[in-house]
């Protein structure tokens, strides 16, 4: 199963979120869980780079997979973190989608422990 | 930019196919008489790959080295030279001797 944690303040602003498992819905090639969620989360990675022109601080698990952790940048321009705000936003909705429908390989849990700053 | 490994959680980062997983039935080798049981001329008395078990009296021994009574009669196991076994049949008279 993949876990997957948002740690956002109470203004919903996301920080941080991580991605940590596997989805074994399926046999290497075929695990389309595995293939929605990777497509979405380094979809969304790829995008803050693209579109929200800044390189996200990232850490991932290239060689077993199953591990991605995002921190939001400091000292970004109004719009670098707005639109990082937008994608973050759509890569939880999409990921949340996910879940709900396959409740057996993927959890979303929402920390709303961050303090705003 | 990262890569999109579509794969990237998905477990066993397996590689191509194995050539392995194959396997034959059992091939029932082994002892199909027990010493001392009487047989009858042709019955099979041992099955094996190469001679582990050499032919004796009244025995002979067929192109897949399975061993065969020549002759009605009770089944002797027995040593042959100091490491090796044999198996006769002797006729029932002979054999109570």
């Amino acid at each position: 199963m993949i876990k997957a944690v948002f740690k956002q303040d109470s203004a919903q602003v996301i920080r941080y979120f991580r991605l940590t498992g596997h989805a074994d819905s399926g046999p290497y090639g075929s695990d389309i869980v595995c293939a929605a969620v990777s497509a979405v989360t380094i979809g969304a990675l790829n995008s803050i780079e693209a579109l929200a022109d800044f390189d996200p601080k990232v850490t991932l698990d290239e060689e077993n997979g199953g591990h991605i952790e995002f921190w939001l940048s400091d000292h970004l321009t109004q719009t670098q973190f707005d639109k990082a705000q937008l994608l973050l936003a759509s890569l939880r909705l999409s990921l949340q989608d996910i879940a709900q429908t396959y409740a057996k390989y993927l959890t979303v849990t929402i920390d709303e422990s961050v303090t705003p700053f | 930019m990262l890569k999109m490994n579509l794969q990237f959680f998905s477990h066993h980062k397996g590689g191509g196919s194995t050539s392995n997983g194959r396997n034959s039935a059992g091939r029932r080798l082994g002892s199909k008489r027990a010493d001392g049981q009487t047989v009858t001329a042709g019955q099979i008395l041992y099955r094996q790959r190469g001679t582990k078990i050499h032919p004796g009296e009244n025995v002979g021994i067929g192109g897949d080295d399975t061993l065969f009574a020549k002759a009605n009669g009770v089944v002797r196991f027995e040593r042959l030279g100091k490491k090796d076994k044999k198996v006769s049949v002797y006729p029932a008279e002979a054999a109570a001797k």
